[in-house]
C-alpha cells in the first residue's frame, strides 16, 4: 500500500477501534460476541501470516503450528505447571518467536516452493507431535477446562458484563497491540526492506539490505504473532485440541488474508472478518454449505485476485477517472 | 523372518497405491506448476463414478473403471479450461487456493449425492497369493503391477510420442515452447485429462482395497503432495520412487519404531530431504 | 373498520389455537461434513425421525398449548471448539435443549451447560468421563463403555486363548477403550501385546498394522473403530492368516461390518448387539429403513429414544423452557412410554442423568448372532 493511502487511513483505525469497543455496551448476544471474539483472535493469526507472506513473499505453510504452540504453551503451564495466565501468554510468545527463528535458520535454504512445502512438512510434523505426546498435550483428548484470565471475569462483572465481553476487550486490545506493532514494522526501515525482499531478493541484496537476517526476523514476528494469537484462543475457549493447528487452519488463514488483500494493513482485519462472519452464516445452509463456499474461492481468485482492498481500489480508481 | 517378508510386500503394496495417485499429480504440477490440491477430490470422483457404474449401469469392473477415467479426464480438462487456465499467469498461491475451492465443492456436492455413508467396490480378482508363509492379496499384485505399467506407460508417452514430448517440452520451458510453436493451449488441457485419468484409475484400483467415501481424497492429498516434492516436482520416476520410498519409511518406521511414528516419518522425510536437497531427489524433467 | 376489527378479532380467536403452536426447537452439533459425517448423519437420521413421529402425531400438549418440534442441525466437523461455537449460537438464539454427538465436544460444553443461559446436554457417547463430572444439566444416551470389559474378556479368553493384541483406533476414544479392555484382559489373568493403534480415519492400507500385532501370535485381537475401517482391519488379519477371535469396540457395528467382509471373516468376534436383533425393535427398524434405506444402528436409534423421552418430560413437566424441569421428569418419562418410542427396553434415568439401558452384546457367527447374558450395568 502506498504511504498517501497508510496516512489517510490513519485516522480511520482510532474510529474503528472505538465503535469496536462499544458493540458489547449494546448487549448483544453472546453468539455475536463470540463471533467478535473469534474474529479478532484470527485477525491476528492472519496479520502474522501477513508479516511473512503480504510483506516479505514468503509462503510459510507452518503457521497454524505456531498458533498451537502459543495455544498448547499457555495450556500446559496453566493447567499442569500452575502458572499464572498472564505470564504463561508472553512466555509461548517468546517460545514461538524463538522456534520460529529456529525454524527460519534450516528454511531459508530453501526459496520458492520448496519453501512452502518444506514448512508444510514442518506444520504437520508440528501437528502430529502435538497429537502423538499424549503426556504432554493431552493428545487426542487434547487440553480440557483451560482457565479463564485470573481477574477477567471479576474485572467483566464490574463494568456488568459476562465473561464473553472480557474476552471482547482483551481481544481487542491484543488486535491493537498487534496492528500497532505491524503497522510500525510496515513503516520502519525494517518494512521497507521486507518489501523490497519481496519484489526480488537478488536486488535487495545489491540496495545493500542483509537478506539473510531480515527474513529471519520476519519469520520471528509473524510466529511471535501466530503465538500470541494462539495463547489468548486457548484460554477463550477453554480447549486446545490438536486438529486446529494442522495445515488445514493454515489454510483458512491464507484464505482470510486473500480475501482482504495480500500486503496491506487492513485486509487480515477485512478479510477476517467477511470469511468468518460468512462460514457461520453459511453453515446454516447445512448441507449446501460447502456447495457454495468451494465456488465463492475459486470466484473469488478469479475476479478479486488483490482482495477486497484491491477491488475497492479498482472502484475507486474508476470512479476517480470518472470525476475527472 | 515371516514377519519381515510379510512388511515388505505391505510397503510395495502401499507403494504402489502412492506411487498410482502421485503420478497423476506429478504431471500437473511438472507441467503447469499448479499446485492441484483438487487432484485428491479428483480421486474421490473416480471411485464414486466407477461405483455408479458398477450399481447403476452395471457394468462389470473394468468397463467401469474406463467410464471412469473418461469422465474425470473429462472433467479435469473442463476445470483447466474454466479455472486454472485464466490463472496461469496469477502467483501460485491463487491457482492453489481455487483448487481448495474445487476440492470443497466436489467433496460436498458428492456427499450430498450418494451420502455420507462408506461404498463398496468388489474386488475384480478376489482372493490371497500366499508366497510360502507371506500373504498378499491379488488386488494389491494388481495395484503393485498398476503403478509400474502406468509409470513406463507414461514415460514412453512423454518420450516416444510427438504429443508426449511437447508435454515434456512445456514443462521444460513453457515460453520457449510457445515460441517453437506449440499449441500451450492444447497441451495443458491435455496434461489436465492426462492426470485426471490417472487419478480416476488409481482410485478404481485402490478402492477395493480401502473404501469409498467423500473425504477419502483429503487423507490422500498431503501425502501424496510429500511424494512428489520428495521425488522432485514433476519427474515421473521421481513420483514412484518417492511413492515407495513413502511406503517403506512408513511401514519399517512403524515396525521398528512405533505406529505412533508412522504418520510423522514421511514428513521428517520430506524436511529433511529438502534441507540438504531443496530441489527434490530427482531433477525435474528426467 | 370497526367491523373489520371485529372480524378480524373474531377470526383470530378461532384460528387462535393454531397459531399459539409453540415450536420448540432442539439443537445438535455433530459432524456433518468430512471424514465422520456418516456417523454424524446417523445420530441427525434418529433425531429428525423422532421429530417428525411427534409432530405427525400432532405434537405434544404442554399446559393445554399444542407443541411440535423443530432441529436446528450445526456442523462441528467433530472439532470441539466448533462445537463450543456452535452451542453459542444456539443458546443465543434461545435454543434450551442440545444433542452433541462426540465425547470430545461433549466434555467442553459441558460447563457451560449451567451458565446464563443455561440448557440441558443430550450427549451421545458412551465415555464414562461425561458422568464422572456430575453435571446437573446433562442426559447421556448410551450404555458407558466399560459395561463391557468384564464379558468380552471373559468369553473370548475362554474362547480362543490367553494372549491378546491391540490394533484400536488411535482416536482419544479408542484409547480410552483399549485401556479399559488391556486392564480387564491383565485382571482375568492374560497377556497383552504391544500397542499397535493406528488412526482408523487416515490409514490407507491396514496390512502393516496387523502384520506387527499378528507378529506377537495373539489369540484374540482388540479391534475397532467405525464400521467400515474395523471391518478392514479384520479382513486384513483373516487374508494374513489370523484364526483367532476378534473383541470389536461398540463404535464399530456388526450389521455394518457384515456388509462390507465376508461374513466368515467376522466369525468368533464379539462386539455390541445389533438394533435389528434386539428384542422388540422390528418396528422401527423396518420404519428406519424405508425412510433411509438402511439398517439403523444404536447411533440412530439412541437418539430417537432421547428425543421422545425429552417431549413426553416436557409434557410431564408443563414446561419447554425450563431445562432443569424438564431433567427431573426425565425418570418418569421413562417408566411412562411404551418400548414402540425408545426402541430399546428403558429402564429409567440415572441421578446423573444417565439413560439408564441394558448393555446388549453379543457373538457373532455366518450372519447370526448369540446374544450375551450377564452384563453388568454401570450406573
Amino acid at each position: 500500500m502506498m504511504p498517501g493511502a497508510a496516512k489517510k487511513l490513519a485516522w480511520g483505525w482510532p474510529i474503528l477501534f472505538v465503535l469496536a469497543a462499544l458493540v458489547p455496551l449494546l448487549h448483544p448476544s453472546s453468539y455475536m460476541l463470540d463471533i467478535g471474539v473469534n474474529v479478532m483472535i484470527w485477525a491476528i493469526v492472519a496479520y502474522g501470516l501477513n508479516v511473512i507472506l503480504g510483506y516479505t513473499g514468503l509462503l510459510s505453510l507452518a503457521h497454524a503450528g505456531f498458533f498451537g504452540i502459543g495455544a498448547y504453551t499457555v495450556g500446559i503451564l496453566t493447567l499442569k505447571a500452575g502458572w499464572n495466565f498472564w505470564l504463561a501468554w508472553p512466555a509461548g510468545v517468546l517460545l514461538c518467536a524463538l522456534l520460529g527463528y529456529l525454524l527460519g535458520l534450516v528454511a531459508f535454504r530453501t526459496k520458492g516452493d520448496a519453501f512452502s512445502i518444506f514448512t508444510l512438512g514442518v506444520g504437520v510434523i508440528i501437528q502430529l507431535v502435538i497429537n502423538k505426546w499424549d503426556k504432554l498435550t493431552g493428545g487426542n483428548d487434547g487440553l480440557n477446562g483451560i482457565n479463564p484470565p485470573p481477574g477477567l471475569e471479576a474485572l467483566s462483572k464490574m463494568v456488568g458484563l459476562k465473561l464473553t465481553g472480557g474476552f471482547y476487550y482483551l481481544a481487542l486490545l491484543a488486535l491493537i497491540l498487534t496492528v500497532v506493532v505491524v503497522a510500525r514494522a510496515r513503516f520502519s526501515t525494517f518494512g521497507r526492506s521486507l518489501i523490497a525482499i519481496r519484489g526480488g531478493e537478488d536486488l535487495a541484496r545489491s540496495a545493500g539490505i542483509d537478506v539473510y537476517a531480515h527474513k529471519l526476523r520476519a519469520m520471528l514476528l509473524s510466529t511471535a504473532i501466530a503465538g500470541f494469537a494462539g495463547g489468548l484462543y486457548a484460554a477463550y475457549v477453554g480447549f486446545m485440541g490438536s486438529a486446529i493447528t494442522g495445515p488445514v487452519t493454515t489454510f483458512t488463514v491464507l484464505l482470510y488474508l486473500l480475501v482482504g488483500g495480500l500486503g496491506t494493513l487492513v485486509g487480515p482485519l477485512l478479510g477476517t472478518g467477511v470469511m468468518y462472519t460468512l462460514s457461520q452464516v453459511l453453515k446454516g445452509l447445512q448441507d449446501y454449505q460447502y456447495l457454495v463456499f468451494g465456488p465463492l474461492l475459486v470466484l473469488l481468485v478469479m475476479f478479486a485476485p488483490q482482495g477486497l482492498v484491491g477491488l475497492w481500489e479498482r472502484l475507486k480508481q474508476r470512479g476517480g477517472k470518472k470525476d475527472a | 523372518m515371516t514377519t519381515f517378508l510379510q512388511q515388505l510386500v505391505n510397503a510395495l503394496a502401499l507403494g504402489g497405491v502412492y506411487a498410482l495417485v502421485a503420478l497423476g499429480l506429478t504431471l500437473v504440477y511438472g507441467v503447469m506448476r499448479v499446485p492441484n490440491f483438487a487432484h485428491g477430490g479428483l480421486y474421490m470422483l473416480g471411485a464414486y463414478f466407477a461405483y455408479a457404474s458398477l450399481t447403476s449401469l452395471h457394468v462389470g469392473y473394468f468397463p467401469a473403471l474406463i467410464i471412469s477415467a473418461l469422465v474425470v479426464a473429462l472433467l479435469a480438462a473442463l476445470l483447466e479450461r474454466i479455472i486454472f487456465y485464466p490463472l496461469r499467469n496469477a502467483p501460485h498461491v491463487q491457482p492453489m487456493i481455487a483448487a481448495i475451492g474445487v476440492l470443497f465443492f466436489i467433496e460436498a456436492a458428492v456427499q450430498k449425492i450418494w451420502g455420507p455413508d462408506f461404498k463398496q467396490i468388489a474386488e475384480p480378482m478376489p482372493g490371497i497369493l500366499n508366497l510360502g508363509s507371506v500373504t498378499i492379496t491379488w488386488q494389491r499384485v494388481l495395484v503393485i503391477a498398476a503403478s509400474l505399467v502406468a509409470m513406463l506407460g507414461l514415460n514412453f508417452f512423454l518420450k516416444r510420442t510427438l504429443t508426449g514430448s511437447t508435454i515434456e517440452a512445456m514443462s521444460q520451458n513453457r515460453e520457449g515452447a510457445r515460441l517453437v510453436g506449440i499449441n500451450t493451449n492444447r497441451v495443458g488441457m491435455l496434461t489436465f485429462a492426462i492426470s485426471g485419468a490417472l487419478a480416476a484409475v488409481a482410485a478404481c484400483l485402490i478402492a477395493p482395497i480401502n473404501s469409498v467415501t467423500p473425504s477419502m481424497g483429503e487423507v490422500m492429498n498431503l501425502k501424496v503432495f510429500a511424494i512428489i516434492i520428495l521425488g522432485g516436482m514433476g519427474s515421473v520416476p521421481g513420483a514412484i520412487v518417492g511413492g515407495f520410498l513413502l511406503a517403506f519409511a512408513e511401514v519399517f518406521g512403524g515396525y521398528y519404531i512405533s505406529l505412533d511414528f508412522a504418520d510423522v516419518i514421511g514428513f521428517a522425510m520430506l524436511v529433511l530431504v529438502l534441507a540438504i536437497r531443496p530441489q527434490g531427489l530427482f531433477k525435474r524433467g528426467t | 373498520m370497526k367491523r373489520f376489527l371485529k372480524l378480524s378479532a373474531l377470526l383470530s380467536l378461532m384460528v387462535s389455537p393454531a397459531l399459539a403452536d409453540k415450536v420448540v426447537s432442539i439443537g445438535y452439533s455433530g459432524p456433518l461434513s468430512g471424514g465422520a459425517a456418516s456417523y454424524g448423519k446417523n445420530v441427525q437420521n434418529g433425531l429428525d425421525m423422532a421429530i417428525n413421529d411427534i409432530n405427525k402425531a400432532g405434537g405434544i400438549k404442554v399446559g393445554g398449548e399444542k407443541v411440535t418440534f423443530k432441529l436446528v442441525p450445526l456442523d462441528d466437523r467433530y472439532l470441539p471448539n466448533e462445537t463450543a461455537t456452535n452451542v453459542k449460537r444456539l443458546t443465543g438464539q434461545g435454543v434450551k435443549f442440545i444433542v452433541v454427538s462426540h465425547a470430545g465436544g461433549i466434555l467442553t460444553v459441558q460447563p457451560m451447560t449451567t451458565r446464563d443461559p443455561n440448557f440441558l446436554l443430550m450427549a451421545y457417547s458412551s465415555d464414562p468421563q461425561i458422568l464422572n463430572n456430575n453435571n446437573p444439566l446433562t442426559f447421556m444416551l448410551p450404555p458407558r463403555f466399560d459395561n463391557y470389559g468384564p464379558p468380552f474378556v471373559s468369553v473370548q479368553m475362554k474362547a480362543f486363548g490367553k494372549k491378546l493384541g491391540m490394533v484400536g483406533t488411535s482416536t482419544a476414544y479408542g484409547k480410552q477403550w483399549a485401556e479399559m479392555i488391556t486392564n480387564e484382559w491383565k485382571k482375568q489373568g492374560g497377556s497383552v501385546g504391544s500397542n499397535n493403534a493406528v488412526d482408523y480415519g487416515t490409514t490407507v492400507d491396514f496390512s502393516s498394522a496387523v502384520t506387527k500385532a499378528l507378529a506377537e501370535k495373539p489369540d484374540v485381537m482388540f479391534v475397532g473403530g467405525p464400521s467400515q475401517p474395523t471391518a478392514l482391519v479384520i479382513k486384513a488379519a483373516r487374508e494374513q492368516g489370523f484364526k483367532g477371535g476378534f473383541i470389536v469396540m461398540d463404535q464399530a457395528k456388526f450389521e455394518e461390518m457384515e456388509t462390507a467382509i465376508p461374513k466368515a471373516y467376522l466369525n468368533g468376534s464379539v462386539g455390541v448387539l445389533p438394533t435389528r436383533d434386539a428384542p422388540g425393535t422390528q418396528l422401527f427398524v423396518t420404519r428406519y429403513q424405508g425412510l433411509y434405506r438402511k439398517l439403523p444402528t444404536s447411533e440412530a436409534g439412541l437418539p430417537y429414544a432421547g428425543v421422545n423421552m425429552l417431549a413426553k418430560a416436557m409434557e410431564l413437566a408443563g414446561n419447554v423452557e425450563d431445562p432443569e424441569k424438564v431433567r427431573a421428569q426425565l425418570v418418569a418419562a421413562a417408566k411412562a412410554l411404551p418400548q414402540s418410542k425408545t426402541v430399546l427396553k428403558i429402564n429409567g434415568v440415572t441421578a446423573q442423568g444417565h439413560m439408564d439401558t441394558e448393555a446388549l452384546a453379543a457373538t457373532y457367527k455366518d450372519g447370526k448372532v448369540n446374544k450375551l447374558r450377564y452384563i453388568p450395568t454401570l450406573k
